[in-house]
């Protein structure tokens, strides 16, 4: 690596001691950034010079730096996990930016997902939307053989697509409403498109739906700026999926 | 030495087919209106974690998960790529549940317990029916059946896959079971929290000290059993592919507290990953290993040649596993192509501006097969390759090494997954049984899902009639949990005091060097010996020049990532030990002392056909090396040969 | 029963149908309104004659009724989803950039063109339906001569411009409103979808345009 590639940046960002406190913006310069360095190795150089500094470092969320424990997730100049498409901020390389670039980065944020520190969020949310119905309810013991459940294969594909997400919330960062719909209708259209998930499919949507409204997130616009931020492409035909399955949930429900 | 324990794995009697139902049939169970009345305790929740605690939970059991990341589904068992291996034979390609058997023993280069492994083989189907039941969306083929495909190396096609996403799948599988019980309010999930020490009463686990780490408090845990299910410790080279939060500290806590430490010196390491590029590296990313299907390894015949790849001729390029192993070829097993990768890169033969690493070339089976079939298979990791390295695959071969993957050896357990402190399990990669020395491809989910949902359900029953703990009953105010929660407080104000000048990720790196050089693919006596020496070194040093910022309360990542590096610190040493007293090479610890003339792994059976489960003493004495036989009754001892 | 119909009713999937199907709805009223504005080339007697058949039928004040529920059902639930929207994310984005793949001019102005189309709405009904009072009679029978009103009104320049702008948010507001409907209530189809959205931008053009024609056809007619 010769030294001439190497980048000088300007960082913003937000800092926040923890979910009471306000935060603000504060600005960093780093120098001597390698373009084969990723996003967050480009962080983990700050917090090595900030601890030398006695500062205390950026806190961020991250753990398995390949793009699929849903983890990391930052707003990279206003947009969820940077300018790349279908790419996570750990899969994020410095080659993207030049010598001299100033780069904003901020928490996803929504109501639901508090700030816990910096850039670190609390995703709870999610998880309590799962919960809530995003599973089939059968029990460890002895289903039947697996091949006696047969799947077009179209559809399990459909279902891959839908299943392939990470959790990440990009979705909701994006959204300009802070909707969690293309998270729940992953979920919601992974199982409604398998035989297994038929039983309660009317009553998945109907309790995934209402947990998600308790929790605070916005109304879907149908502006598709979850899909095009989305990591793993999710479409938001799933979206349509999760609105024809909720009405008919809805009309036929006997309760 | 007198010191030295034989252990007892505790296997039932009887032909191996028969073992697991006797034991069932024998093991005392819990009645149904009681199970509520037992907690019991799941570290981590990952495959092994989620799957134990949505079964316990099932069956009545009140169960709390704790996990160190924002969410219970962010386990690391979800970057697993590859598949999972069942003995279905849906392809009738004459696979049996005795085939995958036999399979992982001799994989694991007959260094595993047979009896564990048979058990393995024989709930790996229903492994595959509850996933499919749960809405895991399998690969399909047009009929609407279950597709599989090969892997590893296997000579028959038992692997079941969801594309490149076959952990995710799984663990979402899992995750989504468990969340239906935390719905239900049967199982409590507590996120963010790291589990900091063992609690033993008694002589019994009965419960954890967690640290919060949003807001630095300290919380007291009590239970009936305690479940371990916290994966493997191959951060202790601080670069593998491991997620960033993988660590060694819940085991070792164990083990500090009595549980032994099984064959620490089993890693495996994964030929297809994409080298390191600078010191700032965090993790090293791996390729799946299919890409060795189609793609030939070489380097230049000359050493030191920097020509770019396509500039030097076919004359002078050698494909030396192809050359080696004519069989076999580029598909030889992960240890042997990753050892052979790494003697090219020692012989100065490596490529790329490090020189640290081999080509794994395409333009072949692109000339073969075109190159819009090469990119319906291998679209998304050549996708990823260019990304992270801006070097296109398809026109240029990738580089690839060797990186740390998967450890094989973990906490020692008897055939019921306990550990030697009694009511403390240990499942999936945080124990040793079923590998041996080497893990197959495809193998660690089906071990994960299998220790999870069909064998602790039964033997954790098992261990609370039998020891009749309904009637002792311990809650937090004990005065044991008082001392550990003191202890472990004291532990990290320490680490926060020393205010040294060097970063935590400092020595976690200086410790990961060490390790890679000599505790790393090819060990000798002298290079363990060195290692050893080094670490000591390296641990004095973090504890005189550590620098921790920040304060003990609300989160302070250097102080969590602190605490687990003086863990390693600890572990790699047990490692370099235990590898420098295996005095055979076998599996994922070769030793270049014990190899033969054709540069393969030599066992020696006649000494070191067992387990080495490591006693903990104190952190400046030498552990005690305890060992538990193994026999092989069912598949006879035979030397590894891939030519 | 009732407590559940109402919680349904109030969830978000439903809102947002409910505000698609009115949507709809009032898609099918602008196209009948702009069939009716163009009787008004045909002369003043078809236009007045037409106006007179559509006050005198009984019907009319179920059709208004109707007609001004939807509207109401419309405005009401945008103003509800859009404080909900923004209560959601409570601090706001330092920087705030679109992806350019999903949102589009007219997607993110959704509230403002709303509103504009509101503000429209209410001068519209002052300005014409509640407006200057003229009287024509035509084969004996006396009748509103609500062409002189247009007409009138349209000698502004002013007015022309308003109405034009007015008609070109509205032409905005149903390019995303219209395919977005569909998507809220379910339909979606790898072919159709795509369709649905260039019938949408159609469906602005001919809007914007159709109804922004008159008001020049008559400022042209000059003061006769």
């Amino acid at each position: 690596m010769s030294s001439e590639n190497l980048m000088t940046l300007n960082l913003k960002i937000w800092r926040q001691k923890n979910n009471k406190e306000k935060g603000e913006i504060v600005d960093y310069t780093i120098d001597g950034i390698s373009p084969d360095a990723s996003f967050l190795e480009m962080l983990d150089i700050l917090n090595e010079k900030l601890i030398k500094e006695g500062s205390d470092p950026v806190a961020y969320d991250h753990d398995c730096r390949e793009g699929i424990c849903g983890m990391c997730s930052l707003m990279i100049n206003g947009q969820a996990h940077g300018p790349e498409a279908e790419t996570t901020t750990c899969q994020l390389h410095m080659r993207k930016y030049k010598d001299g670039d100033t780069i904003v980065i901020e928490p996803f944020r929504a109501r639901a997902f508090p700030v816990l520190k910096d850039l670190m969020i609390d995703r709870q949310a999610f998880d309590d939307i799962i919960a809530a119905g995003g599973f089939v309810n059968v029990n460890t013991g002895n289903p039947q053989d697996a091949n006696a459940i047969l799947v077009p294969k179209e559809n399990a594909e459909l279902a891959m697509d839908a299943a392939s997400c990470i959790g990440c919330a990009a979705c909701v960062a994006s959204c300009k409403n802070a909707s969690a719909m293309l998270f729940v209708s992953a979920k919601v259209s992974q199982l409604a498109l398998l035989p297994q998930g038929q039983v309660e499919a009317d009553e998945r949507v109907k309790n995934m739906v209402l947990k998600m409204d308790e929790l605070g997130f916005g109304n879907c616009t149908n502006e598709a700026e979850c899909e095009a931020s989305c990591p793993k492409g999710i479409s938001i035909s799933n979206i349509a999926r999760l609105n024809r399955d909720f009405l008919k949930a809805a009309v036929t429900s006997n309760d | 030495m007198s010191d030295i324990k034989k252990l007892d794995g505790k296997v039932p009697a009887g032909d191996i087919q028969d073992k697991w139902d006797n034991h069932r049939f024998n093991m005392k169970l819990v009645n149904p209106s009681n199970k509520r009345k037992y907690h019991v305790i799941v570290v981590g929740t990952g495959l092994a974690g989620a799957s134990a605690a949505a079964t316990l939970s099932e069956l009545g059991y009140q169960v709390s998960t704790f996990c160190i990341q924002d969410s219970p589904r962010r386990a690391h068992s979800i970057a697993a790529q590859g598949g999972v291996n069942a003995a279905k034979n849906y392809p009738n390609d004459g696979d049996s549940v005795w085939r995958l058997f036999y399979d992982t023993v001799k994989g694991g280069d007959y260094r595993s317990r047979e009896a564990n492994v048979y058990r393995l083989a024989q709930v790996s189907n229903n492994i595959i029916d509850q996933c499919a039941a749960q809405g895991v969306p399998f690969a399909r083929e047009y009929g609407g059946t279950l597709s599989n495909r090969s892997f590893g190396g296997a000579q028959v096609s038992r692997t079941f896959y969801a594309r490149g996403q076959t952990g995710q799948q799984l663990l979402l599988g899992a995750y989504s079971a468990m969340m239906k019980e935390v719905g239900k309010g049967k199982v409590k999930s507590y996120t963010r929290r790291e589990m900091v020490e063992l609690v033993i009463v008694n002589g019994k686990a009965r419960g954890i000290i967690t640290r919060n780490v949003v807001t630095g408090e300290y919380e007291k845990f009590s239970a009936d059993a305690v479940l371990l299910c916290t994966g493997g410790y191959g951060n202790t080279y601080f670069l593998s592919s491991n997620a960033m939060a993988s660590n060694g500290s819940a085991a070792w806590k164990a083990y500090k507290k009595g549980a032994m430490f099984a064959n620490p010196c089993y890693t495996q390491i994964h030929p297809t990953c994409i080298p390191q590029h600078g010191d700032f590296q965090s993790k090293l990313t791996l390729m799946s290993e299919s890409l060795r299907n189609d793609g030939r390894v070489w380097v230049p015949k000359a050493k030191a040649d920097k020509r770019a790849a396509l500039d030097i001729p076919e004359e002078e390029r050698d494909y030396y596993l192809e050359e080696k192993y004519p069989s076999f070829g580029n598909l030889v097993p992960r240890d042997v192509a990753a050892r052979n990768a790494k003697q090219q890169s020692d012989l100065g033969k490596g490529v790329g501006s490090t020189g640290v690493a081999v080509y794994l070339d395409f333009a072949d089976a692109i000339k073969r097969d075109g190159i819009e079939s090469i990119r319906a298979k291998y679209g998304n990791l050549f996708e990823m390759y260019q990304r992270i390295t801006d070097e296109n695959p398809y026109e240029v071969p990738m580089r690839i090494f060797p990186a740390v993957h998967y450890t094989m050896g973990g906490l020692w357990v008897d055939y019921n997954l306990m550990t030697t402190v009694p009511g403390c399990f240990a499942l999936g990669e945080a124990n040793f049984s079923d590998h041996g020395a080497n893990r197959l491809g495809a193998s660690a989910l089906m071990q994960g899902l299998a220790d999870g949902y069909f064998v602790i359900p039964f033997t954790l029953g098992n261990y609370l009639a039998g020891e009749d703990l309904i009637n002792q009953k311990v809650d937090t105010s004990a005065k044991e949990f008082d001392e550990a929660l003191t202890e472990s407080e004291a532990r990290f104000t320490k680490l926060l005091g020393i205010n040294g000048n060097k970063s935590v990720d400092s020595f976690h790196r200086e410790l990961g060097v060490v390790m890679w050089d000599n505790v790393g693919m090819a060990r000798t006596e002298e290079s363990l010996k060195t290692a050893i020496s080094k670490i000591k070194d390296i641990r004095a040093d973090f504890w005189k020049n550590v620098k921790v910022t920040g304060t003990a309360d609300g989160i302070n990542i250097e102080l969590e990532k602190a605490n687990r590096v003086a863990d390693f610190l600890e572990l790699g040493e047990l490692m370099a030990r235990d590898a420098l007293e295996r005095k055979e090479s076998c599996g994922g610890h070769f030793r270049d002392e014990y190899q033969t003339e054709d540069n393969e792994a030599r066992r020696v059976d006649d000494e070191f056909c067992h387990v080495a489960a490591w006693e903990f003493t104190s952190v400046d004495k030498e552990p005690i090396r305890n060992i538990e036989e193994l026999s092989f009754e069912n598949v006879a001892l035979s030397q590894r040969s891939y030519k | 029963m009732a407590s559940s119909m109402l919680k349904y009713a109030t969830s978000s999937v439903v809102k947002k149908q409910v505000m698609g199907v009115t949507g709809l709805l009032l898609c099918g009223f602008l196209i009948s309104h702009l069939i009716g504005n163009c009787l008004m080339y045909l002369g003043p007697e078809v236009f007045n004659k037409y106006a007179h058949a559509l006050v005198t039928n009984p019907l009319i004040y179920l059709a208004e009724a109707g007609l001004a529920s939807i509207f109401l059902i419309h405005i009401g639930l945008a103003a509800k989803l859009t404080i909900e929207n923004n209560n959601a994310r409570p601090d706001k984005y330092f920087v705030k950039q679109k992806t350019g793949h999903g949102a589009t001019f007219a997607s993110s102005t959704m509230p403002y063109t709303g509103l504009i189309i509101l503000v429209f709405l209410i001068l519209h009904l002052l300005d014409f339906k509640f407006g200057p009072l003229h009287t024509a009679t035509y084969g004996g029978v006396e009748m509103r001569d609500i062409y002189k009103t247009v007409v009138d009104y349209f000698q502004s320049p002013l007015s022309v411009l308003w109405y034009i702008f007015c008609m070109i948010a509205l032409g905005i507001h149903v390019s995303h409103g219209f395919w977005s409907a569909f998507q809220s209530i379910g339909f979606w189809h790898t072919k159709y979808t795509c369709l649905l959205q260039c019938l949408a931008k159609v469906f602005a053009v001919v809007i914007t345009l159709g109804y922004s024609a008159l008001p020049i056809y008559c400022y042209l007619q000059g003061g006769n």
